[in-house]
């Protein structure tokens, strides 16, 4: 029997090979491989600044080490620094052989040192073309970045992981912390408003906490020292909380941090907290809301899952947990008025109380008295009220409402846009109840 | 019959809206702000009034558009007409091909690849431009339920993110802008010269010029979708973000745990983008053999590419230049060929007898 050979049919079949192989070398980036031993990559990223505007970058790298036991990541610490971040992380490139595109960078620290530089100047490298993704998230710090990236953490080996720890979704959705990706800060500061804000890191010995609060205060001994010796954010705060509140309603004991000053940079594992939140006007620091604002903040901003707020009412302590939290803020202008109007709503149920507990008596907790409710109400109030007045009095409009007025009242815009803040009533309307 | 009236329906369902969901989101955002979505109308109107213009002429004539360009004005001036479309598909080629090249360096590689990574795209256009127009119907067939689930997976994981009154105020942005935005981008929209291309090579039924216009009107709605999330989520700095529909879903929770796993749908997305990337070179080889009356498609496959990839290679480094060079000019070539010819179509006569 004759077998004929059909030449057209087996180019076809060859066409087709050299085409899928190929075209598996394209996508694979076969071409492109990188040797894992001279991997580095780019965790997080810490940026300082010195009087002359220069960038100090601190790069958190992840390098992969060949190893049989499962310990085959080392982190350590990179720094370069320039004039732009681009130049810094070009200097880290040139340290470490891997180019530096920050896919997997996770977090941003701005140190305190970068207060008077405008933030979007110091961000920038990170909005340009493809340069990142915007999902990192950003914080300032307390003190300079750098150091708090060289701390150890008794949570993980990676200090940016044990930093992130306290800025994750699940604490954001307690209210405990204002967390904000670069996408964030870039829309709230682009945006009419033309503000911003990210959360606050500071680093405590463990162990310690700070006494005398009424129940929000986290933390304690500072590890830098920065709430004193560095003069920065921590007496700062103090000035915008207790103008905005911090000492009313009877609150002591904000403010109480920074003792110790050595922990951090002796190596002794720290813990970090970001209940507090820094504020930015027209990419300029602003200053820094206490643990109360930034509560009020996040009750209005986020989406908030259970948060706990502790409140006094007739002279006892009470730690409530507050369910379906529904908080929000629309503009509304009547008869050429602008009214904000802010909405919370939530569900409360007895966490804790000072007194000596009565077992028969925690089986009502979702049952919650109208004197409890009346001070967890005037306490969110308070709260609310001190968030706004920090809002006024430095015009930096971190709840958006310019931007609600572009959005929803266009045409009152140009009129409203440079005294709205000033220029607004507010009505504030506050309904904690029993779950049961 | 060389192609069927379902198939053509995928390809404007399908190649309409992969074309369209890369630099364009960001190129609106750019000229008109948060208004993307009127721009984008009003071109898909223009452009859907011609493409049902085109499928009811089918319904009229079972003639291909060369035929009854040589009972009109001779052979001669249907070469000439099919010469000037050969060359108008190379020149909407240009930016979907650059695009995409910059595409696949910037999204699926860590370190910046030379240009010789792309170069194996050419043996597939080749390949594929050698072929006759039943491949493309085929490739449409293939296409469909790809896209279909990739986007349907790209999508769920962005609705969480988008804040739709991002799109807030509506219409707020000068006129001037809008026209700015309708022109500039103008030249992203060709399917009525694919339609006027199958034109007597599909067996004509009743309702299939609803069929196609509502086609296109569904691969309108799906990039209209798409605008809509890409501003939802990134608001007014949409405009830094090149390659929109890599940026959409990144903030889906479980990426952070598990890894980009929208990538996976973004490699398959991007078999489609290839075949819609493809379809100009075969369409303009198909048109340079009724041009030039010299059948062999893989000579004309090899020529068109070669153009092309001499094109690509002189202007690798000039992308900035072209996309705004076509966002200033190639409009007008979009109003001659995609839309005045198409419409003009209608007054050729379209029996022997006259």
């Amino acid at each position: 029997m004759k077998v004929k050979f059909d030449v057209s049919k087996l180019s076809v079949i060859i066409y087709w090979i050299i085409v899928l192989a190929l075209l598996g070398l394209f996508f694979s980036n076969d071409f492109g491989l990188v040797d894992i031993h001279k991997t580095a990559i780019i965790t997080a990223v810490g940026i300082d600044s010195d009087v002359d505007g220069e960038v100090l970058v601190t790069c958190e790298i992840a390098a992969p080490q060949p190893s049989q036991s499962g310990d085959n990541i080392k982190y350590t610490q990179v720094q370069g620094s320039g004039l732009t971040i681009a130049d810094a992380m070009n200097e880290v490139n040139s340290k470490t052989g891997f180019y530096p595109k920050l896919q997997f960078c996770k977090l941003i620290l701005i140190g305190e040192t970068c207060k008077d530089q405008e933030l979007f100047r110091v961000l920038g490298c990170f909005y340009r073309k493809n340069y990142s993704e915007l999902t990192a998230l950003v914080a300032m710090c307390e003190g300079k970045a750098s150091d708090m990236l060289a701390m150890s953490s008794p949570v993980s080996d990676m200090t940016s992981e044990a930093i992130r720890k306290a800025l994750s979704e699940e604490i954001e959705k307690s209210a405990n912390a204002t967390s904000a990706s670069l996408k964030d800060i870039a829309l709230s500061g682009y945006s009419k408003s033309h503000a911003c804000y990210m959360p606050f890191v500071e680093a405590n010995v463990p162990g310690t906490s700070q006494n005398g609060g009424n129940g929000d205060n986290v933390g304690g001994d500072s590890s830098q020292g920065g709430g004193q010796s560095q003069g920065g954010g921590q007496n700062q705060s103090s000035q915008s909380g207790s103008s905005g509140g911090g000492g009313e309603g009877g609150q002591s004991g904000q403010g109480q941090s920074g003792q110790s000053g050595q922990s951090g940079s002796s190596g002794e594992p720290m813990e970090f907290t970001a209940r507090r939140t820094a504020i930015f006007t027209d990419g300029k620091f602003k200053g820094i809301l206490d643990e109360r604002q930034s509560f009020a903040l996040a009750i209005l901003k986020e989406d908030i899952r259970l948060a706990v707020l502790p409140c006094d009412a007739e002279g006892t302590h009470y730690t409530l947990g507050l369910k379906n939290v529904k908080g929000g803020i629309s503009l509304k202008i009547n008869d050429g008025v602008p009214m904000l109007e802010i909405k919370v709503s939530a569900s409360a149920q007895i966490q804790g109380a000072r007194v000596v507990v009565q077992p028969s008596e925690t089986a009502n907790d979702d049952v919650v008295s109208e004197h409890v409710l009346k001070g967890a109400n005037e306490e969110m109030q308070e709260r609310i009220a001190a968030l706004l007045k920090t809002v006024k009095e430095n015009d930096c409009d971190i709840l958006g409402v310019k931007e609600l007025l572009y959005k929803y009242h266009t045409k009152y815009f140009e009129a409203f846009k440079d005294d709205l803040l000033s220029r607004m009533q507010v009505a504030c309307k506050v309904d904690i109840f029993s779950v049961n | 019959m060389k192609i069927n009236a379902r198939q053509i329906c995928f390809i404007l369902i399908v190649y309409t809206a992969v074309t369209k969901l890369l630099i364009y989101p960001t190129m609106l955002a750019n000229l008109c702000g948060r208004d993307v979505l009127f721009p984008a109308m009003i071109n898909f109107l223009i452009e859907g009034i011609v493409i049902w213009s085109v499928s009811f002429l089918c319904s009229r004539t079972d003639k291909t558009f060369f035929e009854l360009l040589t009972d009109n004005i001779g052979k001669v001036g249907a070469k000439i007409v099919y010469g000037f479309f050969a060359a108008y598909f190379i020149l909407m080629t240009i930016i979907p091909m650059f695009e995409q090249m910059h595409y696949v360096h910037t999204i699926f590689y860590d370190t910046v690849p030379s240009l010789l990574v792309f170069l194996p795209f050419f043996m597939f256009a080749v390949y594929a431009a050698s072929k006759n127009l039943m491949n493309i119907g085929r490739c449409a067939d293939i296409c469909l339920p790809i896209f279909a689930f990739t986007m349907a997976f790209l999508f769920i994981m962005a609705f969480q993110e988008v804040e739709w009154d991002n799109l807030l105020p509506i219409l707020q942005t000068p006129a001037k802008k809008i026209i700015g935005g309708v022109s500039g981008t103008a030249f992203r929209f060709f399917e009525p010269c694919w339609l006027l291309m199958f034109m007597g090579h599909f067996k004509y039924k009743k309702w299939d010029a609803a069929k196609f216009t509502l086609s296109y009107a569904a691969g309108a709605a799906i990039v209209l979708l798409f605008l809509a999330v890409f501003i939802g989520i990134y608001g007014d700095i949409a405009t830094s973000r090149t390659f929109a529909v890599s940026r959409t879903s990144i903030y889906f929770p479980a990426i952070e745990t598990i890894g980009r796993i929208d990538l996976i749908m973004l490699y398959v997305l991007e078999s489609v983008m290839l075949f819609a990337l493809v379809i100009n070179i075969q369409l303009s080889v198909h048109a340079m053999t009724f041009c030039t009356g010299y059948s062999d498609k893989k000579v004309w496959a090899v020529a068109v590419n070669a153009v092309l990839l001499i094109i690509l290679i002189t202007c690798d480094h000039n992308f900035h230049n072209i996309n705004q060079f076509y966002s200033n000019w190639i409009w007008i070539a979009v109003a001659v060929f995609t839309v005045a010819v198409p419409l003009l179509a209608w007054a050729l006569r379209r029996k022997n007898e006259s």
